[in-house]
This record gives structure tokens, C-alpha cells and sequence, in this order.
């Protein structure tokens, strides 16, 4: 089976996020990218598919500028066999998003898309959901672990509760969460081999999806400063601090 | 000229950085501050981590089964992995291997199953046996140890200073004058292993560097077989010198790193740290301090690329590594200084690495050639130049 996994090229998690000075959104001029820890999950977990025989093909995919490519190569170095870059210097919304995913599906025709259960820039958790409900295949969220059988999965899903197992039918969209797996680090040699690899270029006109955003940001600004604590001495200190003071009880 | 890393050396400096960061500086975090090795099962699981991103032995020539990897890439991984504590003193405590005694690669064969094999395994501990009471700059010299020779064996006789680690090695490099009536090629390699009787480390001699501590070595009557003299009888500075003058760049680009990182700190502490009711970033005498930083890291930075670029194109670089390890030595020195003062006495404790750095520094200015003597290198290259 073929497996395709989207590739966001986010900000850094290392990085301090700055808001720009306009308040029109973050700082993302001279700051270092990466690719979303939860889509390198997902490669993984694809890659790992591959190598325990179940999967043929792992197609990594990600939208957005030229520099995308890297986060491809990225991918490809983790095993990936090959790239499609939705090259595009627009804003892309989720919908968006999910619209060009069913469009390269229908296409592909892989068998499971993983997605990353959120990216770590805008954490809007919805992408997944909107491809599998666009494409009418089964979904599972924020997966611990995925195992296959012949035309369904088996996913474990993290819940507020504890876990919960679901059986879906192929194909499929699963989402994956932290505890997944443990990405490999990439190797020099498959780093090399990477650049082999194929990219294939299109743009979000041949997928036949309007990528026009459909919300208006007004304004981005930075959380409040966040006040220190206060050490209370008693029990009816702290009461009476939240009876008077937080009014919370 | 293109100043642009590739694809291939992004994705190279990215896992590098990974490593130091989700597996060095986590574990480093639980060790003593001056903690100079990893407790042996870390150090082995660290080592399986450099084996699978195919870089162990990052020093070791591809033919010896090292990563095939050009120097600007070695360059740019040295920026990276010294980016912790122990940083200086032992990149990623020797998780990517070592191939510290490069001149071992010109053993002979049999040799090389003796001695270099179980060194790049990391078996074995080496030490370099240079320096002497009488001088470490001029060595050709200063080299006053006697080796006379006694049908198949030689008898060492004499003392060496500073050598870093001989009271843990296994063998090691020791040069003794075989002829007095020459200088530069009256001095011998010797490979002797430190079991052997007349093998005295006669004590160990406490430096500023509170980890390992370089010792003093004597020698009586140490029987050493002719088959262990390393290269020609005489030829013992003439053994490795490309391969040495290639080792001082990923030398110079720690030292860089470490800046790098220092610089960082100093940057990110002056932004929140408020003193007068101002926050330290919002004063030009601080300003200024971080943009002497930001320029002599840009400067050793790129010394340290023009050398190993000038390697990889196969263009004479004697000259432009001495510019390099003397530059990043010196100006990384007094960005970790600055980057020290900007911390006021957390600069200065314990509970953060620029103190430890501040005194590994210090010491990369003497070691691998001190400043003073790069400069004589580059001086004796200018002087030696004729009208263009
Ligand atoms: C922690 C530590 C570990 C070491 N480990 C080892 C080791 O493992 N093996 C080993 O062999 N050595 C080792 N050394 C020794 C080191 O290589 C020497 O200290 C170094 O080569 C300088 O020699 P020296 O100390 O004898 O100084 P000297 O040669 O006596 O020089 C004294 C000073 O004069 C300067 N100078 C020299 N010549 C000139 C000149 N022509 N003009 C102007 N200034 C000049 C020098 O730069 C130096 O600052 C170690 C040193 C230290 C501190």
C-alpha cells in the first residue's frame, strides 16, 4: 500500500516566537524552520511501515513557498521515497489545505494519509479531520499506535480519559499524536541518497482549489506577561485567598 | 564566490545540532559541572546514535571506514557539536569517535593492527608525548629526551610536561632525539606503551582545566623495539603534517561553536535582565559588547570555512589554518568574556557553562599551537612572499 504523509515547514520549536511590531502576525524573517515535530512522527511512523514490509511507498507532501523543498528533503532523508511540492506563496488555511490533500489522494490513491494531529505554528488541529471528512474515508485521531491488518487498523487513541482503541477501514486518515514513536535522526547516508530522490512540482491552480483565505486576521499580539506567585503559609490563607483575592470559590 | 551551504550540509548541521540538544545537554544537565566523561552504557548508546546517522569516527579517513564527508562539512559540524558544557574539553565526550593521533594512519601495517585499529575502535587510549620541561613551541629544538639504540631496541631516557591523559592510556606518540648533531631531523616517533618497565608518570599537574589533568611523564632506561618507531629514524616531525594542519580546523570551529552559543545566552539574558529600570539590551554599552561578539564570531566563522575550503579544493592551507585557530581561539575567547560579564556573577557560576568554557578557552589559546606561534607561521608566509 502507498502511504502519504503531509510535511508543514514551521518555525523552529527552539525558537522564541517575536510578534511583529505591526501586530500583523509573528517574525518569520531570519528564523530558523523546521519540520513539524508531529508530521516527522508521522514520516516515521510511514517509514517504519515500510521497513516492517506493509507499506510500498511512503510520498511525502507539503504546500507553501520554494523553501518547502527542504522540509521535503527532510523527509526523504528519513526514508520517504519520493516528494510533491504544492508550490505556493499564499497564506493556506486548513480547508485549504485538505481540499489539496483529497485532490493529490484522489490521484495517488493511498491506502492511509497521516497527518501530524496539529502543526505547532498556528496548533489548529483540523486539517486531518477536514480531509478525511472531505474524502469520506474513515478517520482516527491523535493515534499512539497504528497497527495494520488486511484492509483496516487498528488505532490506540489518546483521550482525555486514558485510551481508546478504534477499528477503521481503509483507507483512511489517522492522525498522530506525541507518543506515537521517537523519530530517527536522519543518516549521512540517507541524506545523500535524498538528493536522488524526485520532487514533483505543481501549484494549487492545477489541484483545482481556491486557496483565498476565509478568515481575516485582525490582530496578532503577544500572550500577557504572566505575574509571579505568592507562597501562602495555612490552609485558610489559601482559602481565603481564593474566596477574596481569585474569587474562584 | 557561493557562501551558501547545500541542502545536504543543512540537513547535516540540523541532526548534528539535534543531537547535542535532545541528547548531550539533557544528560550533561544531570553530571557534575566538570565532569569530564559519560558513565560508559550512555557513552556506548550516544555512540549507536552516531553509527546509525552514519558520523562515527568523524575524523577517521572514509578508506578507514570514517563518513565521506569534505572539511567545510567537518567545519560546520565541529560549529555545532561543541554547543555544550564539556563542549571544549570533549565534544559530545567522544561520542563520535576519536582518531585523535592522526600520525598513527602512517604506521605501517603492522602497526596499524596493533595500535591505530583499537584507537579508532575506541578500545584503546592514546596520549601525545610532545612537550617538554624545556619548551612546548619549538619542539625541533627544545627536545632534549634521549633515545640511544641497543641492537633491535632503543633506550629512551628523559622527561616530557603537560601531556594530556597518560596516566589513563594505553600507549602513545613519544619524541626523542636520536641524533644531537641535527635538530629538526634528529628527532624520533616512538610508539610506547605505558605498561613497560622505565614508563613513570611521575605525577599529575593540576591546571585550570579541572577535568582531566595533563601530566608529567619520565623515562629510565625505557626499552622501546626498533619495530615501534613511527615513519623514517629522524623523520619524526615530518609524520602527518597535513593531516595535523587539517585537525587544527575542526579544533578552531569548537571554539567557535562555543561562542556561538555563549553569544546566544548573553543576547537572550540581556533582553529580560533589567537593571536601573531598563532591561540590559536597551543599553549601548551592552550593545556594543554584543556586537563585538556578533563580529568576531562572523570573522573566526568564515577563517575557519576559507581554510577548509581552500583544503577540500586541494589549494595550499598552511597558512589560512594558522588564521584559523589562532583567530577562533582569540576571538571566541573574548566572546565568552563578554558574554561571562553580561551574566554578572551567574557568569561566573557554576550553574551555567560559561565559566567552564572561559577556562577551556583560555587554554586553546596554548594548545595546538599558541597564538604566538600561528602568528609566526603567517609571518614567515608574508615575509616570505615576492612582489605579485
Ligand atoms: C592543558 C594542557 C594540555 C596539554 N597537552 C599536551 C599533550 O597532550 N601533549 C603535548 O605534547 N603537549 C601538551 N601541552 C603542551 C602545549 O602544547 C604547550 O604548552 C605549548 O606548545 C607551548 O609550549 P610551552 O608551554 O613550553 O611554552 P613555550 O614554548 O615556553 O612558550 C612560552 C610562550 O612564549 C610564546 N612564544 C614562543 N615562541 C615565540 C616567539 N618566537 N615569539 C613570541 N612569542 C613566542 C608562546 O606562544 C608562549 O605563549 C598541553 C598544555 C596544556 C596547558
Amino acid at each position: 500500500m502507498k502511504v502519504l504523509v503531509p510535511v508543514k515547514r514551521v518555525i523552529d520549536y527552539n525558537v522564541k516566537i517575536r510578534v511583529k511590531p505591526d501586530g500583523s502576525g509573528v517574525e518569520t524573517q531570519n528564523v530558523k524552520m523546521s519540520m513539524n515535530p508531529f508530521d516527522e512522527i508521522s514520516i516515521e511512523e510511514a517509514v517504519r511501515m515500510k521497513e516492517k514490509g506493509v507499506a510500498e511507498e511512503v510520498i511525502a507532501v507539503s504546500m507553501g513557498p520554494q523553501q518547502c523543498q527542504e522540509t521535503l528533503r527532510t523527509a526523504l532523508a528519513m526514508g520517504a521515497d519520493r516528494g510533491i511540492h504544492v508550490k505556493t506563496d499564499d497564506v493556506l488555511e486548513p480547508l485549504a489545505v485538505a481540499k489539496m490533500l483529497k485532490a493529490i489522494a484522489e490521484k495517488e490513491q493511498p491506502q492511509m494519509i497521516i497527518v501530524g494531529k496539529q502543526a505547532i505554528d498556528d496548533d489548529c488541529n483540523q486539517t486531518g479531520q477536514m480531509t478525511a471528512a472531505l474524502l469520506g474515508w474513515s478517520q482516527a485521531t491523535f493515534a499512539s499506535v497504528i497497527e495494520l491488518g488486511e484492509g483496516t487498523a487498528k488505532v490506540t487513541r489518546e483521550i482525555d480519559g486514558g485510551l481508546e482503541t478504534v477499528d477503521i477501514k481503509l483507507p483512511a486518515v489517522v492522525t498522530s499524536d506525541l507518543r506515537l514513536n521517537e523519530p530517527r535522526y536522519a543518516s549521512l547516508p540517507n541524506i545523500m541518497k535524498a538528493k536522488k530522490k524526485p520532487i514533483e512540482e505543481m501549484d494549487p491552480a492545477s489541484l483545482g482549489v481556491d486557496t483565498t483565505p476565509r478568515v481575516k486576521t485582525l490582530k496578532v499580539s503577544e500572550p500577557p506577561k504572566r505575574q509571579g506567585g505568592v507562597k501562602v503559609e495555612s490552609v485558610q490563607e489559601l482559602v481565603s485567598k481564593l474566596v477574596n483575592e481569585a474569587k474562584v470559590i | 564566490m557561493d557562501l551558501t551551504l547545500s541542502d545536504e550540509q543543512k540537513m547535516i548541521v540540523d541532526m548534528v545540532r539535534r543531537f547535542v540538544r535532545e541528547q548531550i545537554v539533557p544528560l550533561e544537565d544531570k553530571l557534575d559541572p566538570d565532569a569530564d566523561e559519560l558513565p560508559p552504557e550512555d557513552l556506548q548508546r550516544l555512540s549507536k546514535i552516531t553509527q546509525d546517522m552514519g558520523l562515527y569516527g568523524l575524523d577517521t579517513p572514509p578508506e578507514y571506514g570514517g563518513p565521506d564527508i569534505d572539511l567545510v562539512t567537518r567545519a560546520l559540524i565541529s560549529f555545532e557539536m561543541s554547543q555544550h558544557r564539556a563542549g571544549l574539553y570533549a565534544p559530545c565526550y567522544g561520542a563520535f569517535g576519536g582518531a585523535r593521533q592522526a600520525q598513527l594512519f602512517e604506521a605501517t601495517e603492522e602497526q596499524k593492527e596493533k595500535y591505530l585499529y583499537p584507537m579508532l575502535r575506541g578500545e584503546k587510549k592514546v596520549f601525545f608525548g610532545l612537550s617538554e620541561p624545556s619548551g612546548g613551541s619549538d619542539p625541533a629544538r627544545a627536545i632534549q629526551t634521549r633515545a640511544v639504540r641497543d641492537g633491535d631496541e632503543w633506550v629512551i631516557n628523559g622527561s616530557k610536561l603537560w601531556i594530556s591523559g597518560a596516566d589513563r592510556a594505553d600507549y602513545g606518540l613519544v619524541f626523542a632525539r636520536t641524533d644531537p648533531s641535527k635538530g629538526r631531523g634528529g628527532v624520533t616517533c616512538f610508539i610506547v606503551e605505558t605498561n613497560w618497565p622505565g614508563f613513570h608518570v611521575r605525577r599529575v599537574v593540576h591546571t585550570l582545566r579541572s577535568s582531566r589533568y595533563a601530566t608529567e611523564l619520565q623515562f629510565e632506561n625505557l626499552r622501546v623495539p626498533h619495530a615501534n618507531i613511527l615513519g623514517e629514524e629522524g623523520g619524526g616531525f615530518s609524520i602527518a603534517n597535513d593531516r595535523l594542519t587539517r585537525q587544527r580546523i575542526p579544533y578552531a570551529g569548537e571554539c567557535v561553536g562555543v561562542a556561538i552559543k555563549a553569544h546566544e545566552m548573553a543576547v537572550e539574558y540581556a533582553k529580560i535582565r533589567e537593571t536601573f529600570g531598563a532591561p540590559l539590551a536597551s543599553r549601548q554599552g551592552i550593545q556594543w559588547m554584543l556586537v563585538e561578539n556578533e563580529i568576531d564570531i562572523r570573522t573566526a566563522r568564515w577563517l575557519v570555512l576559507e581554510a577548509a575550503s581552500k583544503a577540500d579544493n586541494g589549494e595550499p592551507f598552511r597558512t589560512e589554518s594558522a588564521f584559523a585557530k589562532l583567530v577562533a581561539a582569540e576571538a571566541s575567547f573574548r566572546v565568552v568574556d563578554r558574554s561571562m560579564q553580561i551574566h554578572g556573577a551567574l557568569g561566573v557560576a557554576k550553574d551555567l557553562p560559561l565559566e567552564r568554557w572561559f577556562r577551556e578557552m583560555r587554554i586553546r589559546r596554548i594548545g595546538e599551537g599558541p597564538s604566538e606561534v600561528q602568528k609566526h607561521v603567517i609571518a614567515r608566509d608574508i615575509l616570505g612572499q615576492s612582489l605579485r
